[in-house]
């Protein structure tokens, strides 16, 4: 409990911080943020509050998109980083090709994707694939590739197969690598389902962000953004707990 | 404790760099030299900017010694907030957003007019086979996702018997190009009959163009100059003088289409040069002009009442200003100063 | 015979073998040479365990003593000369007739004591719960018994080092290659390891290849001890110590004749580094 105490305490520090700016003035006249620009916590605490069940609605849409995304790009992220790892040949050849994905614009590729995928989830789904993918297949590359070779050695003079070297060896020698290119991943892909909304939805934060810009609601724009944040911290330490449960020897 | 310190500090410099980054400069007159002043476009540069960049291409603003830097938003909601912020002299934005901003408490009014009319179109392409309106029926729209104009589209759809639910809304942001020519959407709203609208003959898609005053919405000012109100009580000088050079540049512009074509290209290397030909010249009748009768920049002070009452009357807000409280024609060129 | 264990039994455990006959444990290297890029490691090489029979290799640092035991191990193979294990001379053939036991124990991390002592089982198909039953009766009879659920981080340098022993002999092989398998451990729990060690060949006795750089522990554990010279290594000299495996390692290595041995390989060993 005491581990979170300290975050806890910086984060109540500058929400404080911030409301004090905004009440006292200092935000408006020195440094010409208006609230128009740039609101007071309260304001943003009573919008959640005024506007909970539209938020709730439309955040549940966005989290669908995000965990079915995630999934996406784990099952994908993991196969092409086994992949990668058994052949060299593919590493050779694909590896560039992987990197090279990641400089794709978003805001490009995501009308794009629309208009192959229609105005449903596809879309999303593909875009927080694209993004999130990566970290994940290039962590886990990573920690295949660190296990030790006289391991490897030792498993053949014990009638190892292939499959059971990288089964009973280098998965679990990847595992605590895997972990930190998800836990990188899904803090991304709270960004990818708001791009991927942005390109053509009917709902989902994303789209509720747009309508208030556009609106000038200004309160409920940062109220969503805040919705946002709280999902990727929400379910960055859900995976953090899961490595604890699973990775045990460390 | 140390490492909280650390932290505390750390999260003060981050906090104070942003603030600083932020603090807004105002304008210095110097005598003798061109004032400088600010204008931020509605959107990137676009034929609806032939007279402010003949103007400048032209000298006018020189010559009403100002020295004016134009600046486009990525956000087409950002302009607005920057004048009424004191960060920009001068904003283009949209009748219906100066009024969502009213409502809201921001410190801005509509000095002039650009366009005096409705662009906003509702576009569909032969290939839907749309007809008429009541075709609708259980088609998709693309909309831009502004609140305003799905209201919009609701007055549309009621002309028709539609209810909103008898459509499928999609929100593809700037997106519209896209939808409506990859076939996802069948109709869009929020298109400009003189940008989306010829782009999209240019490309032979045989589009029906309908300005959304031709669908029951009552007439408004599509784009306008948006300034600062506080200031203008004592600084409204250099907003007078960029209007009037704005007067000259507009009619510079009508006289020689091709060269304001050349003056906006050479602004925006983006477009294409036949297609924004075209554009301008479907731009150049709905610019607001200088006559014997009005002058430049004239708003209807009638017409702004009536869409104020429709805007009211469909909840986009609360309160029904009188336009003498949004708007302002003592800077239009040949008005006489109060 | 008694074990150091006190656990007095002289049958060997039904130990699932990987189907290999059991007097096929020969190891038979002729001339063998091999070099890493341009340097020489070793230089004709031929040496020979009989079945059952303990084969210590001493030398210098350097002098190639691990790659050979690779190279009996068919996971390198060299640049001149032959290596069999009693009828087979394919690298692939070799590898099943082999269990390696490493300086560092290689203890997987993830797998408790018990279930990384059944590896070799597992890899065969063998179920977990039987793996564990047919390890758990090892750890019976070495003296590891309530350990089996330790993970390795919570075990000693000497207990790690005998459940590495222990997944060797589990898996059956016909020939154990130790290499250096003490020289990270203190000079007490080294002399407790080598008494367990020499106990525990007496109730299992396979074919050991032993590599190390300690001569008391070669001469004690030893049939034979094969000496060999630094790079390009080759064979000085080869001893055969009396006392192997006596049972009171303390009194065995304690009496002038086992000194005698000592000087004359450390004779053979300065001779090798010349």
């Amino acid at each position: 409990m005491r581990r979170y105490l300290l975050p806890a305490a910086v984060l109540v520090a500058l929400v404080g911080a911030w409301q004090l700016a905004t009440s006292t003035g200092l935000l408006a006249n020195v440094l010409n943020l208006q609230d128009f620009l740039v609101p007071s916590p309260s304001e943003i605490a009573k919008t959640l509050w005024e506007d909970h069940s539209l938020l709730a609605d439309n955040a549940w849409v966005t989290l669908k998109e995000i965990l079915l995304g995630f999934g996406c790009a784990l099952v994908a992220g993991l196969a092409f980083a086994v992949g990668l790892h058994l052949s060299e040949t593919l590493r050779r050849a694909f590896y560039p090709l992987i990197v090279a994905s990641q400089t794709i614009p978003i805001i490009a590729v995501a009308p794009i994707l629309v208009v192959w995928f229609g105005f449903g989830i596809g879309p999303k789904l593909a875009i927080i694939a694209l993004i999130c993918f990566f970290p994940i297949t290039v962590n886990t590359l990573d920690g295949l590739r660190s296990v030790d070779p006289d391991a490897v050695k030792m498993m053949r003079t014990l009638d190892a197969s292939r499959w059971a070297i990288l089964r009973r060896v280098e998965s679990p020698t990847a595992l605590p690598y895997a972990f930190s290119g998800a836990k990188i991943a899904v803090a991304v892909a709270v960004i990818g389902a708001v791009f991927g909304e942005w390109a053509g939805s009917s709902s989902g934060l994303g789209y509720l962000m747009q309508l208030d810009n556009a609106a000038l609601n200004t309160p409920r724009l940062w109220a969503s953004v805040t919705v946002l944040s709280a999902m990727a911290i929400l379910l960055f330490a859900l995976l953090a707990l899961l490595e604890r449960k699973v990775v045990t020897w460390r | 404790m140390k490492r909280t310190i650390k932290l505390l500090i750390a999260a003060t410099v981050l906090f104070a760099a942003l603030a600083l980054a932020a603090c807004g400069e105002k304008p210095e007159n110097l005598n003798g030299q061109p004032q400088p002043f600010s204008l931020t476009l509605d959107f990137y540069p676009n034929p609806d900017h032939v007279g402010i960049y003949e103007a400048q291409k032209l000298g006018y603003f020189r010559d009403a010694g100002l020295d004016v830097t134009i600046n486009s938003p990525t956000d087409p909601a950002a302009p607005i907030k920057e004048v009424a912020a004191g960060r920009s002299d001068l904003a283009i934005s949209y009748e219906p957003e100066l009024l969502l901003a009213r409502e809201q408490g921001l410190d801005v009014k509509a000095v002039g007019a650009l366009v005096d009319r409705p662009l906003t179109s509702l576009i569909w392409l032969k290939k839907s086979g749309i007809k008429r309106l009541g075709d609708l029926r259980g088609k998709t729209i693309a909309t831009a996702g502004i609140p305003y104009q799905n209201a919009f589209l609701e007055t549309i759809l009621a002309r028709a018997n539609l209810k909103p639910s008898d459509v499928k809304t999609v929100n593809v942001g700037l997106n519209l190009l896209p939808a409506i020519l990859g076939g996802r959407a069948q109709a869009m709203l929020g298109g400009f009959s003189n940008v989306e609208g010829i782009d999209l003959k240019l490309r032979h898609k045989d589009p029906t163009v309908t300005p959304v005053d031709q669908l029951g919405i009552p007439t408004y000012d599509e784009l306008i100059f948006v300034a600062q109100a506080s200031r203008l009580k004592d600084d409204s000088e250099p907003i007078r003088l960029f209007l009037a050079a704005m007067a000259r540049g507009t009619a510079a512009a009508e006289k020689d289409p091709k060269g304001a074509t050349q003056a906006l290209l050479e602004q925006n290397h983006n477009l294409d040069p036949k297609l924004t030909a075209a554009e301008v010249k479907a731009t150049l009748p709905v610019l607001s002009q200088a006559s014997l009768k009005r002058p430049y920049g004239y708003m209807n002070q009638a017409e702004w009442q009536q869409f104020i009452g429709w805007m009211r009357d469909h909840g986009l807000i609360l309160s029904l200003p009188t336009p003498p409280q949004v708007l302002t024609e003592e800077l239009l060129p040949g008005s006489i100063p109060g | 015979m008694l074990t150091r264990t006190g656990a007095p039994t002289k049958e060997p455990l039904s130990i699932a073998t990987n189907g290999a006959p059991p007097d096929a444990g020969e190891v038979r290297i002729a001339a063998v040479e091999h070099a890493f890029a341009q340097l020489q490691v070793l230089a004709g090489l031929s040496l020979r365990a009989a079945p059952h029979e303990v084969l210590g290799i001493v030398g210098p640092s350097g002098c190639g003593k691990s790659t050979l035991l690779e190279m009996i191990a068919g996971l390198r193979e060299p640049d001149a000369g032959t290596i069999a294990i009693g009828t087979a001379a394919e690298p692939s053939e070799r590898l099943a007739r082999c269990a390696y036991l490493p300086q560092r124990d290689l203890l997987l991390p993830w797998y408790s004591a018990i279930d990384n002592a059944g590896l070799a089982l597992r890899n065969r198909g063998v179920g977990k719960a039987e793996a564990r039953r047919q390890a758990g009766q090892l750890f019976q009879r070495f003296g590891l018994q309530g350990f089996e659920r330790s993970r390795p981080s919570e075990l000693s340098g000497g207990m790690r080092q005998r459940v590495a022993f222990l997944r060797t002999l589990i898996a059956g092989k016909p020939v154990l290659l130790l290499d250096e398998p003490f020289a990270s451990l203190d000079a007490i729990t080294r002399g407790e390891m080598q008494a367990w060690l020499a106990g525990a060949l007496a109730t299992e006795p396979r074919t050991v290849v032993l590599v190390t750089h300690d001569v008391e522990e070669a001469l004690y554990l030893s049939d034979r001890v094969a000496v060999l010279s630094t790079r390009p290594g080759r064979l000085v000299s080869e001893l055969t110590p009396f006392a192997s495996r006596a049972s009171d390692r303390d009194a065995a290595i304690t009496t002038p004749e086992f000194g005698a041995l000592r000087a004359e390989a450390m004779q053979a060993l300065r001779e090798g580094s010349r």
